[in-house]
């Protein structure tokens, strides 16, 4: 777009259309580590001990269009080809790259990521000026505006935006750096979901509700409408700050879900009750266990209600090196719906850019990455259950950690290569197994 | 241990022709495999008619956003090779076109998405072809697209706004979306076409002549397409000056594909369209609304029984005085 304003053929100031691109490839090793068992006693979702080669292909077209005054629309269609470890399974928010679709394929499948309506309505203040970019017109906006979004996307691309405005896809590569691993936000198999936001921007506040589809079965793609039995609900107060001039933004998040899903103590009563409702023969949407002297959420699916809360912080130390941390608790009392099995997770990361070395457009960072599960989560999994990641038929309950490390390179105006590396401690919670190292190498394109 | 690996691959390679060359029982039943039926493909955003296209390329930088919703019934109906029996096979599919072009001088470039958002049909056996229908929606599929198109067009001879224009276009299909669903060939494609079109006063005309280039995997289902297909089709329309500049542009649009490796019958999906669309010719973006309702006059692979479309476009380019 730039080109073409630059020829004097776009107005990028306040653009009538626009069009980017990204393509992002991602490789990962993981090494060999020890574990006292893998699926015990036909339990399926364990991290599997051997060394593996996990990768992820995506390339993304993001369309904008002004439609009338005050009104955006965005298509964006992607493709997406990847190899996970194991299926995804055997860790929860330390899923090693973030870019990992649940049922996805090493078959390239295209799909409409996002189409929606954005109108905002102006009340006045400021005027503040929004640059040209992905899903999002280059133009200017009352600091005071109400935003209402109506149609198909991501949820993050409204809530819990990542630290910094860094692109995930130029920052951390794990899964518990997207946002906050304990937020089961309602959506599709890929993290997407139809619904509707609105937005209060005023001034240094803001403030946000959003009302999501969740999937139909729990971790699947099809998607239930019904958006007055089933959804996701969430609400989330921004503040934008400065101390000694440096920026900083402090967040909180709540959310709600009503969805079909299963509690852990239901399944563990009910298996305790009739032993003959076990993993193995549920006939309702199941993950197909073959431990038939375990519990399954399988039988005790219904309406049931999952909440949580969090904080987000963020704080410029320089113009180039910002500090952030996440925290939520979420109930734990339910099974994982969309996102991870994680119940609570805290994040904290550095992220500075190359300017000190002459390179500034470089970025690397430091994060660590914890999560715990639930006691009942750890008891069901304990008697051999397992949800939609995790469950080795046993375990010694313990917080999974990760350590991600990262540099990434820009090797030309628009090309990223990064190195990452990352130690996860207790993968799927469980204290029997591991650590695991994974190394990571990253290709990212913009257009 | 290297000659053991190498005699285990010429094994396996030897039983793998052995069972390739291998004639399958002619009683055994058939499973076939779905295609992509639809044989409505919305012309570029920006084009003026829903399948030909006006080639009224000119002018610096422009485009155009379009979505078009069509509803066809009974789209592929499979019959026995005796005609004893009758499978209606897809009997309702629903689409939303989303398109975007990029218009500069004689030249585009477009974008065309496909939202299947329902796709359904009776499953059955009909002679010795056991068939299963498809069953798209969007809740199962919420994120589904079928097969991408991109496009190049440009017009080649004659003026915008004059008696004759003659363009050529060439079209890239990407595979997506599943095969059962009757929404893909699941193999890469694409057109070549050539785009006669003029205007004459109050009158308009357009059409096409190409080809398709589709896989040929030898689709045994009766009337089912097989390979590359010939394109036709031709549209006139008359204007109608409205208030404040405002035109209505009503006339029929005709279409079909032909099958090259057969040109028996079935294998011509053939179809005619009476369309109107409403625009404002101005040289600032502008809306332009479109309505179609359709019948298959050679009802095979695509051309349905009956067909309503509705089309929305935001266009920026200027049209012909």
């Amino acid at each position: 777009m730039k080109l073409l304003s630059d020829d004097g053929l776009h107005d990028i100031v306040n653009e009538s259309w626009n069009a980017y691109g990204q393509f992002t490839y991602v490789t990962n090793w993981k090494l060999a580590f020890p574990a006292d068992y893998t699926n015990l006693n036909g339990s399926i979702n364990s991290l599997l001990p051997t060394a593996e080669r996990s990768f992820t292909g995506t390339a993304t077209l993001y369309l904008g269009v002004k439609l009338w005054t005050g009104a955006e629309a965005y298509l964006v269609p992607e493709i997406i080809s990847e190899l996970p470890f194991d299926q995804l399974k055997g860790l929860g928010g330390a899923i090693q790259n973030s870019e990992l679709q649940k049922g996805g394929t090493e078959t390239p499948q295209i799909y409409h990521s996002r189409a929606y309506l954005k109108q905002t309505i102006g009340f006045g203040g400021e005027r503040v000026v929004k640059e040209s970019g992905q899903m999002q017109l280059g133009t200017t906006y009352d600091s005071r505006r109400l935003v209402l979004v109506a149609g198909n996307f991501s949820i993050l691309d409204f809530f819990d935006k990542n630290a910094f405005d860094i692109d995930p896809r130029q920052s951390f590569l794990s899964l518990g750096f997207l946002t906050y691993a304990a937020w089961d936000f309602a959506s599709d198999a890929r993290g997407y979901s139809y619904g509707a936001v609105a937005e209060l921007y005023w001034d240094d506040w803001a403030v946000r509700y959003g009302r999501i589809t969740p999937p139909k079965n729990p971790n699947q793609l099809a998607i239930d409408f019904r958006l007055f039995k089933y959804y996701g609900d969430q609400i989330e107060l921004e503040h934008h700050h400065k101390i000694h001039g440096r920026e900083g933004i402090v967040r909180l998040l709540g959310y709600r879900n009503h969805e079909d899903i299963g509690r852990f103590s239901d399944a563990i009563a009910v298996w305790e009750a009739d032993p003959a409702k076990n993993a193995t023969t549920c006939p309702g949407f199941n993950y197909g266990s073959d431990n038939a002297n375990a519990p399954d959420l399988c039988w005790v699916r219904k309406p049931n209600v999952k909440v949580g809360a969090g904080m987000f912080a963020e704080q410029h130390l320089t113009s180039d090196i910002g500090l952030f941390a996440r925290g939520m608790y979420s109930d734990g009392k339910t099974e994982v719906d969309a996102y991870t099995s994680t119940d609570r997770s805290a994040t904290v990361g550095l992220l500075g850019k190359g300017s000190a070395w002459h390179r500034p457009t470089d970025v690397a960072g430091i994060g660590l990455n914890l999560g715990w599960i639930s006691k009942i989560h750890a008891e069901y999994l304990a008697l051999g259950g397992i949800d939609g990641f995790i469950g080795d038929g046993a375990i010694k309950a313990g917080m999974e950690n990760s350590l991600d490390l990262f540099y990434s390179v820009n090797i030309r105006k628009s090309f990223w290569l990064t190195g990452d590396f990352q130690h996860v401690v207790n993968p799927g919670f469980n204290q029997d197994r591991g650590p695991v190292n994974i190394f990571g190498l990253r290709l990212h394109g913009e257009f | 241990m290297a000659n053991f690996k190498s005699r285990c691959i010429r094994s396996a390679c030897l039983a793998f022709l052995i069972f390739a060359a291998c004639p399958s029982h002619a009683d055994a039943q058939q499973v076939t495999q779905g295609y992509a039926v639809e044989r409505f493909y919305p012309s570029a955003p920006g084009a003026g008619w829903f399948v030909m296209d006006d080639v009224n390329l000119s002018g610096g930088l422009g485009g155009a956003i379009s979505l078009t919703t069509s509803y066809s019934h009974n789209p592929l109906v499979v019959t026995s090779p005796d005609g004893a029996q009758r499978l209606v096979l897809v009997s309702n599919e629903a689409f939303a076109d989303v398109g975007f072009a990029i218009t500069y001088d004689r030249y585009r470039f477009y974008l065309d998405l496909p939202v299947p958002l329902v796709v359904t049909g009776n499953s059955g056996t009909v002679g010795p072809y056991q068939v299963t229908a498809p069953s798209l929606n969007v809740a199962q599929n919420p994120d589904t697209l079928s097969d991408v198109r991109l496009g190049f067009d440009m017009r080649l001879l004659g003026d915008p706004g004059g008696l004759f224009r003659l363009g050529a276009g060439a079209q890239l299909l990407i595979p997506s979306g599943d095969r059962a669903d009757y929404v893909t060939d699941g193999r890469y494609g694409g057109m070549f076409r050539i785009l006669p079109a003029g205007d004459i006063g109050r009158f308009s005309y357009a059409g096409q002549f190409g080809v398709h280039i589709r896989p040929d995997e030898g689709l045994v289902l009766p009337g089912s397409p097989d390979g590359n297909e010939l394109l036709f089709g031709v549209s006139a329309g008359r204007k109608f000056a409205l208030r404040n500049r405002w035109h209505l542009i009503v006339g029929p649009e005709f279409f079909g594909e032909s099958a090259i490796h057969s040109s028996s019958r079935d294998q011509t999906g053939f179809e005619g369209l009476l369309t109107g669309r409403l625009e404002k010719m101005s040289d600032r973006p502008h809306l332009r609304l479109k309505a179609g309702i359709g019948h298959g006059i050679v009802q095979h692979f695509g051309a349905p029984e009956w067909r309503v479309l509705v089309g929305v476009e935001l266009v920026s380019h200027r049209p012909s005085k």
